[in-house]
């Protein structure tokens, strides 16, 4: 056969497969999430085993940093091109379903989530008793501390009140060495305003009570005070506290290079240690967050994340969108009967929310470091979810950082914080 | 005659001045309009509802809205005006540098002081928030060499606006100085061959002759540090979020803050409305007194 033959028969051959081709992938969907490379990656694969399984649909992955993943979604998802699906933060959840960026979740989806995931997980991803999104994972604070610092300073065993707290923060620092007890964290607002709030949770106080702000109670002055308190003694050193655009920065650098003593930070940092700091890791360890003179046992703040669908795609897009997600979050997708979507968020220490989830993931959530995290989640207070509160959570994280810095007194605090949230909150619901 | 010139001038204009009033016009007649509705960014322009001047109250107000625009306005106004008074005359002080004929290797250094400005802001702003680092950054290194103790830089509300005012220096300064070294040229040798028969030195050169003629020169410097500076975006954005304390949060960033991520379009639109104005003002004001130097 001539070469002229050949190349008419694989361009006839060629153009009798297109429609075929055409067909097969017929409905292109895109997920927008905030994950490193290395975790999208895993996304990716299982988008793979999704299309193997349902050849009409191609899913593509896009990720942005953390701090521009809700911008994105604004600007992009009014759009019936912006990304079909999208990784939100629960806090986000009342402005979108406000302004219809995301699509209420289908009957039979919504009830499988009501049956499969616990109550509280579910209500944060519902408005108005409407399901918007799948939940995936849940974060909770505990307190992280550096076992090897903790035992050259002769400190036996972490912390269990607020005056245990600040003997071992005034223990670990060490100015010679450039050493802080404790390390807050500024320049993110959740960075800033979830350990302040866990602490305040562990004194018996609340951010919002009853969808009003509730930082004029003493509890709350006695939380503003603790700062000062840590700030003021040199246990805690603003300029070691900077994080960035992707959540990372000197805070975590002082952390793994064992310049810090204690940090209250989330379960999903564990990959983010263990990168930073190799075997030293093993030196980590978690334990609940103090207890203030106020309070009667260790909480904590709990926040969910959940993936949800562009409301303004066309019609077979949502469709494909929501049964990529219920195939993604089944126990028929991942090892061993977890979902898909848990083995990539275990693989960044991060906690399922779905409760075969955690049941398949029994073993890895025993580990020293996560079992400190599951421990406490029983008595965890979910952020308040509410209109506004992306806002509200930035006011608070400038009024927390301007004390941090001693621009203000924590009786001025207490008192711009609380007049700012009812400013606020008051405006997002006219 | 007249009537057919001026159809003719009319219909060669059209397509420039339609998409001038297109794409710059409309944009800002419809920013100045929003400025006056509450309007979320999420929902179509006919569900904007008219507040007067209750955006612009909100903004001058006492609430956390007002202080956190006014904080943005300031940093603005710090970053810009320690960017124009350092970039200006380092230009001019390179710019001589570059241009002096007898300097062997001129054309490599000018080629070295333009490829800042060529970097991407994405490389500059990895590479100096791990400069500034206040525990390993190298700054704080080389400065632990001559005995001075380590500088916070970018963890400090004092000194983060002046460390992203001095990273956006060494990436503009390049191409002020390239501005510069175009206004040299145009400056005729025969002046400074007099000047220098009749005895003057070369300060005396440069306070009568070099100066006086770079006017024109940087002036048009000054607008574009200024336009540039007012616009800064990305190494805030990319380096420090605004933080700590809002000590870097620039209105464009905060403006995208307001009227993206919250999507309170009306009060971005306000906020915006307020920089193009200060921007006119600060423009005009140069403009003014450069003219009234030279009718002097």
């Amino acid at each position: 056969m001539s070469l002229a033959w050949i190349s008419k028969l694989t361009l006839a051959a060629g153009l009798i497969a297109l429609p075929a081709t055409g067909w097969a992938q017929s409905v292109n969907i895109s997920y927008l999430t905030h994950w490193s490379p290395e975790t999208v990656a895993l996304l990716e694969a299982a988008a793979k085993d999704f299309s193997r399984q349902h050849p009409d649909v191609a899913v593509t992955v896009r990720a942005v940093p953390f701090g521009d993943l809700l911008t994105t979604l604004r600007s992009q998802g009014g759009s019936s091109d912006g990304p079909t699906i999208g990784g939100i933060y629960d806090l986000w959840l009342p402005e979108l379903a406000k302004d219809k960026l995301v699509a209420p979740a289908p009957d039979a989806v919504a009830s499988e989530v009501k049956s499969a995931w616990p109550a509280g997980v579910v209500s944060a991803a519902s408005v108005g008793g409407t399901l918007y999104g799948i939940p995936n994972e849940i974060d909770v604070y505990a307190l992280n501390y550096n076992k090897e610092l903790f035992k050259a300073a002769g400190i036996a065993a972490p912390p269990k009140t607020w005056a245990e707290f600040k003997d071992a923060a005034a223990k670990l620092t060490d100015k010679d060495k450039g050493q802080q007890g404790f390390g807050m964290i500024n320049s993110w607002a959740a960075g800033v305003v979830h350990p302040f709030a866990s602490l305040l949770v562990s004194n018996g106080g609340n951010l919002v009570k009853d969808g009003k702000p509730a930082l004029d109670s003493p509890q709350a002055g006695e939380t503003f005070a603790l700062y000062e308190d840590l700030i003021k003694s040199g246990a805690s050193i603003p300029a070691m506290a900077t994080a960035d655009a992707n959540t990372t920065g000197p805070f975590l650098d002082n952390f793994v290079s064992g310049k810090t003593g204690m940090i209250i930070m989330a379960n999903w940092w564990e990959s983010a240690l263990k990168a930073g700091m190799g075997d030293k890791f093993a030196n980590i360890a978690t334990a609940p967050i103090p207890v203030g003179p106020s309070g009667d046992k260790p909480h904590s703040i709990s926040y969910s994340w959940m993936t949800v669908v562009n409301a303004k795609a066309g019609e077979a897009e949502q469709k494909a969108a929501w049964q990529f997600l219920a195939w993604l979050n089944s126990p028929k997708s991942g090892k061993n009967g977890a979902s898909a979507m848990s083995d990539i968020l275990m693989s960044m220490g991060i906690l399922p929310s779905r409760s075969s989830d955690i049941e398949a993931h029994k073993d890895k959530l025993g580990s020293e470091f996560l079992s400190g995290y599951v421990s406490v989640l029983g008595d965890a207070r979910p952020f308040p979810v509410v209109l506004g509160g992306q806002e509200f959570s930035e006011s608070l994280q400038q009024t927390l950082e301007a004390l941090q810095y001693g621009q203000v007194s924590a009786k001025d605090a207490q008192a711009n914080a609380q007049a700012d949230a009812t400013s606020i909150l008051g405006r997002a619901t006219k | 005659m007249a009537k057919a010139f001026r159809a003719s001038a009319g219909i060669m204009l059209a397509p420039a001045v339609t998409l001038i009033g297109v794409f710059v016009l409309l944009p800002m007649l419809l920013t100045v309009w929003l400025s006056f509705q509450d309007w979320s960014t999420q929902t179509p322009f006919s569900e904007a509802s008219f507040v007067g001047l209750g955006n612009f109250h909100e903004i001058f107000g006492p609430t956390s809205v007002g202080r956190d625009f006014k904080t943005a306005l300031l940093n603005t106004a710090i970053y810009t005006a320690l960017s124009v008074v350092l970039i200006l005359p380092l230009s001019v002080v390179f710019g001589l540098l570059v241009y002096q004929r007898e300097v062997a290797g001129g054309t490599a250094l000018r080629t070295v002081l333009f490829s800042t400005y060529m970097v991407p802001m994405i490389a500059v702003a990895l590479v100096w928030s791990k400069l500034y680092s206040p525990s390993e950054g190298p700054l704080n290194q080389l400065l632990g060499l001559v005995g001075i103790g380590p500088q916070p830089w970018l963890s400090s509300p004092r000194s983060a606006l002046v460390s992203i005012v001095l990273l956006n220096v060494w990436q503009q300064v390049g191409y002020f100085t390239v501005l510069a070294i175009a206004g040299l040229t145009q400056i005729p040798g025969s002046l400074y061959e007099a000047a220098t028969l009749d005895g003057a030195n070369g300060s005396e050169q440069f306070r009568f002759i070099t100066l006086p003629l770079l006017r024109r020169t940087l002036l048009f410097s000054a607008v574009i540090a200024i336009i540039n500076a007012v616009q800064v975006f990305e190494p805030v954005a990319l380096i420090t979020q605004g933080g700590p304390v809002g000590s870097t949060n620039v209105l464009t960033y905060h403006i995208r803050r307001v009227g993206i991520e919250r999507a309170q379009g009306g009060l971005g639109s306000a906020m915006a409305v307020m920089l193009m104005l200060s921007l006119i003002v600060c423009v005009s004001a140069l403009f003014a007194f450069v003219n009234r130097k030279d009718s002097e």
